[in-house]
């Protein structure tokens, strides 16, 4: 293993552990600023994990031990993901591989525990988020893939340290296929976020909750976990979009140097994106996604005729 | 010593099966019949790891002719594995009574007409196999319910939709017989009109018996009216032997078809996956959204067999053995975790004496063997890591993405289509076994007896952990069938086994490093998490008391969603409402989503065909007058044929 691979391997995993709280955090920082407020510290998210890691748990009547596992389960399953995503174009395997299409495996885990613990607890206003989380998942899904299909043709491979690196340059920027995948991939990170204009994270009102929904009944250690894991999402998506989406350069350092920046970019774009868009309404927001679809369709179509 | 213990196993469920006729060796008959279908299992994957060719090859003439190759030899695996759980099921499942009896006995008939199928080598054998295949399940039911209305009009239907159909099948067989390809001893020129009639009808005849979308409306009347084990036998095994006949007549037989057609395959395949999962969904009975959910299950599978069609006519016969791979992997798959849940759904029934989905519920705490078993299979079929079901639809994503790759854009934009059908079937599967799981498995139960629930005795809970088991086994080391697999496509060679699944050229599946990385984290993060302190608490619902009357049901969960898709489904909901004096007294509300292709495509059909046949009727006078003059008519029109040259 050459000495860059470590290094990055390290970035990787002490990144998506330790840093990926940051990102929600400076979002939330951005958009007070923009809006006139103070606001937070980008700490913010730091601080309720202190808070929330010394605190005691909840069990709601009638919770099971599927309501206790699943916390620790979305946890394991977006853990996995920080090993899937690599942060440059050459990481060490840490046991899972890197394949693209692994990551929605594990996504899909994490759903399926945390609706499971809000049928076993019967809380309505979890199940509403749930039912509501796995509606658009269905659209973000197909979406997903797509736009990993345009990266993925590119590079020709679905190891994604392969996609790295075969969209690293400003060669394959000649082409409109990868601005499309990325156009479809913003709105897809926009929407497994659960930011706005999809889904609201500020709001506190069951009856708007999307992706906090299900996260009702939680407290202490359980709720640390699952913010955690919100967090680790927005970590996995907006590596994603940087080291794939996002002009890149060759090489492991540069990739590892401009990866911070790049970062910083997509939260500040987040959070303006956040200040100029209201919510939508949420049985709209299948078209948003569509729209997003039908880019990358235009995106693979672009790459087949760039190929032709 | 194949053949031997594949004849043994056969005799040992024909045996069995007379045994369970007589109400003293009726589950020492059962016992036999599922030792026998484990010997079949045996025999077959020996086959298959083996990929040698035992007993007869295969020939166009007409003389019985009986062998088995891989490609048998995994199915033969595959109808054993499910078969010998099922039967072992039964033993306890099924009662001695005259009825159960005969259950038993046919259940062997039913296996053995399978076993024939596979086993043909020659057109005669195979059809009639084939008819045998779809006849005896249809006395199965009647049996079993005692020849009820229900029982009557489904089975009406069952054999009305697979025979008419299914002639497809008579006409793909014989048209590959007369041109002498059957086991490919003449190849079938490309692009020929012969080739494309062979094409058509097989995947008219073919997919209607698998069950595909549009042609797939006996299936969820069929499956769910059946006996457990029989449905597990039927959704499990019976519609994958139509796969079965597919890839031989698709892809072995008919030489390498047109883009064309494999794209047709691939719309067919994209339209039975996002059908099937969509009208499971919004089902209310277990069984019933289990047969649903296998037309979603062979939408994937085809979706395989399309891409396979597509990327040999690109040329790319590497990729075109691992869509095929891909698809036969998802058969063995999907046969297992459907006779899990479809024998899970027994168990329930057992247990509960109802499987409206809406009124179970909290069962998992109640019957934990099958209950955790259930909820492994699941999560299988939720194409869940590190579970089967998501390796063979990750390798099935895989030979899809690798469509567009080859610049054309037709079937690269057909790929891209189906790429992201499948990627919403897989989102929208979560979302209906998440569903079933929560309504059946969690929460609090929503009738007395489900809440005085117990697990059934030891056979039946021994079949169910089986087959969980070999869910998480296929889900740890699915590289073990994936190597013999590839070797099974014409004109490719086996690759290194290993226990994930690494495809040369891309991304692989870890599946032990995912297994051992979720469990391993998942236990840190539990260990972290340390000793825990819980205060209970009611379940938050605003301050209002928590009542049964609040519990979610299957449609409102599924609302969103109904909601969204609307403009497709055409869902038909009524309120009305009592008012007296002014003041709202009762509210009553009742919605359904209707099945389009029922409605709209069969409905009509259905009452042409009546009014057809009322016409036709006139014909048929009873007096023996009209009947000879019908005969001198024809005899004059023959006559007059042959003179004019026309035939003869």
């Amino acid at each position: 293993m050459s000495g860059a691979s470590a290094v990055s391997g390290v970035v990787q995993v002490v990144g998506g552990v330790a840093l990926a709280p940051l990102l929600p955090g400076l979002i939330q920082h951005w958009k007070a600023r923009l809006q006139g407020r103070r606001g937070p510290t980008p700490l913010q998210p730091y601080r309720d994990l202190r808070r929330l890691w010394g605190k005691s748990m909840v069990d709601p009547e009638g919770a099971g031990p599927v309501y206790r596992l699943a916390p620790v389960v979305v946890a394991a399953a977006l853990a996995g993901g920080v090993l899937v995503v690599p942060v440059a174009q050459a990481v060490p395997n840490l046991g899972l591989g890197h394949d693209a299409l692994v990551l929605l495996g594990l996504l899909a885990l994490a759903r399926f525990a945390i609706t499971c613990a809000s049928w076993d607890v019967s809380n309505g206003f979890s199940l509403m988020g749930a039912s509501r989380d796995l509606m658009l998942s269905v659209f973000v899904e197909a979406t997903f893939v797509l736009a990993l299909a345009v990266a993925v043709l590119i590079a020709d491979t679905t190891d994604l340290r392969g996609v790295v690196a075969g969209t690293a340059g400003a060669g394959v920027w000649g082409s409109p296929a990868l601005a499309l995948g990325a156009l479809a991939f913003a709105i897809v990170a926009i929407a497994e976020t659960g930011r706005q204009p999809v889904d609201n994270p500020d709001t506190h009102l069951e009856l708007t909750m999307i992706h906090e929904g299900p996260l009702l009944e939680y407290a202490g250690r359980d709720l640390a976990y699952l913010q955690w894991a919100a967090a680790a999402r927005h970590w996995l998506v907006l590596v994603l979009a940087a080291q794939v989406f996002v002009p890149h350069p060759h090489g492991v350092w540069p990739q590892l140097a401009v990866l911070p920046l790049a970062l910083i970019a997509l939260c500040t774009a987040l959070a303006i994106v956040e200040t100029l868009l209201a919510k939508m309404r949420m049985l709209l927001v299948p078209r948003l996604l569509a729209v997003g679809l039908a880019a990358a369709l235009f995106g693979i179509a672009a790459w087949i005729a760039g190929v032709a | 010593m194949i053949g031997l213990l594949l004849g043994a196993g056969s005799s040992a469920i024909a045996l069995g099966g007379a045994l369970s006729v007589s109400r003293r060796t009726f589950s020492a008959g059962l016992w036999l019949q599922a030792t026998g279908a484990a010997g079949v299992s045996i025999a077959g994957f020996w086959v298959l790891g083996s990929q040698a060719v035992f007993g007869d090859p295969f020939t166009s003439s007409f003389v019985p002719r009986l062998g088995v190759d891989g490609l048998s030899g995994l199915f033969l695996g595959v109808l054993g594995l499910i078969a010998a759980p099922a039967l072992v099921f039964s033993v306890r499942y099924l009662r001695p009574s005259p009825n159960g009896r005969a259950v038993a006995a046919l259940t062997a008939l039913f296996v053995l007409a399978l076993v024939l199928v596979l086993c043909a080598r020659d057109p005669l054998t195979f059809l009639s196999g084939w008819e045998s295949m779809t006849l005896v399940p249809a006395v199965l039911i009647l049996v079993s319910r005692g020849a009820d209305r229900r029982a009557r009009k489904t089975v009406f239907t069952y054999l009305a939709v697979t025979h008419l159909g299914g002639a497809g099948t008579w006409v793909a067989i014989l048209l590959l017989a007369h041109a002498g390809a059957i086991g490919g001893h003449t190849t079938i020129a490309s692009g020929s009109g012969l080739q494309t009639a062979i094409a058509l009808s097989a995947l008219v005849g073919m997919g209607t018996k698998a069950g595909v979308m549009p042609l797939h409306v006996w299936l969820p009347r069929a499956h769910p009216i059946a006996p457990a084990p029989v449905s597990a036998l039927m959704s499990g095994v019976m519609i994958k032997v139509a796969i079965y006949a597919m890839v031989r007549a698709l892809i072995e037989w008919d030489g390498v078809l047109p883009v064309w057609f494999g794209v047709l395959v691939l719309a067919v395949g994209a339209l039975s996956a996002l059908g099937g999962v969509v009208y499971a969904l919004f089902e209310h009975d277990l069984k019933r959204l289990l047969a649903l959910h296998s037309i979603e299950n062979i939408g994937i599978i085809v979706l395989g067999i399309g891409a396979s069609v597509v990327l040999r006519a690109r040329g790319a016969d590497t990729w075109a053995a691992f869509a095929l791979a891909a698809a036969l992997l998802h058969c063995v798959n999907h046969a297992i975790f459907k006779a899990l849940l479809f024998l899970g759904a027994g168990a329930f029934e057992r247990a509960v004496g109802s499987l409206e989905i809406d009124r179970l519920g909290g069962l998992l705490r109640r019957m934990p063997w099958s209950g955790g078993a259930f909820l492994v299979g699941a999560m299988a079929i939720a194409g869940l890591p590190p579970l089967n079901g998501f390796a063979s639809e990750w390798l099935t994503l895989q030979a899809l993405i690798h469509v567009p790759r080859y610049g054309h854009i037709g079937d690269g934009i057909a790929g891209a289509f189906a790429l992201a059908a499948l990627a919403a079937t897989a989102a929208l599967a979560v979302f209906c076994f998440v569903k079933v799981v929560g309504l059946v498995l969690l929460g609090a139960p929503r009738t007395s007896a489900v809440a005085g629930a117990e697990d059934p005795p030891l056979p039946l809970r021994a079949a169910l952990v089986v087959l969980a088991l070999a869910c998480v086994a296929l889900g740890f080391a699915p590289g073990v069938l994936f190597g013999p697999l590839v070797g099974l496509a014409p004109g490719s060679s086996r690759i290194a086994t290993h226990l994930g699944l690494h495809v040369p050229g891309t991304g692989s599946l870890p599946t032990v490093g995912i297994a051992v990385a979720l469990v391993g984290l998942a236990a840190a993060f539990a260990l972290l998490r340390g000793n825990r302190r819980a205060a209970p608490a009611p379940t938050w619902a605003s301050g209002q008391l928590v009542e049964p009357a609040l519990n979610w049901t299957s449609a409102g969960f599924t609302k969103s969603l109904r909601l969204v898709l609307e403009f497709v489904l055409r869902p038909e909901r009524e309120i009305s409402s009592k008012t007296e004096g002014g003041v709202l007294q009762e509210v009553a509300y009742s919605g359904s989503v209707p099945h389009l292709v029922e409605d709209r495509l069969y409905r009509p059909v259905e009452r042409w065909g009546f009014r057809a046949a009322l016409h036709a009727r006139r014909l048929q006078s009873g007096s023996i007058g009209t009947y000879v003059v019908y005969l001198i008519g024809l005899v004059i029109v023959l006559l007059l044929a042959v003179r004019l040259g026309v035939i003869g």
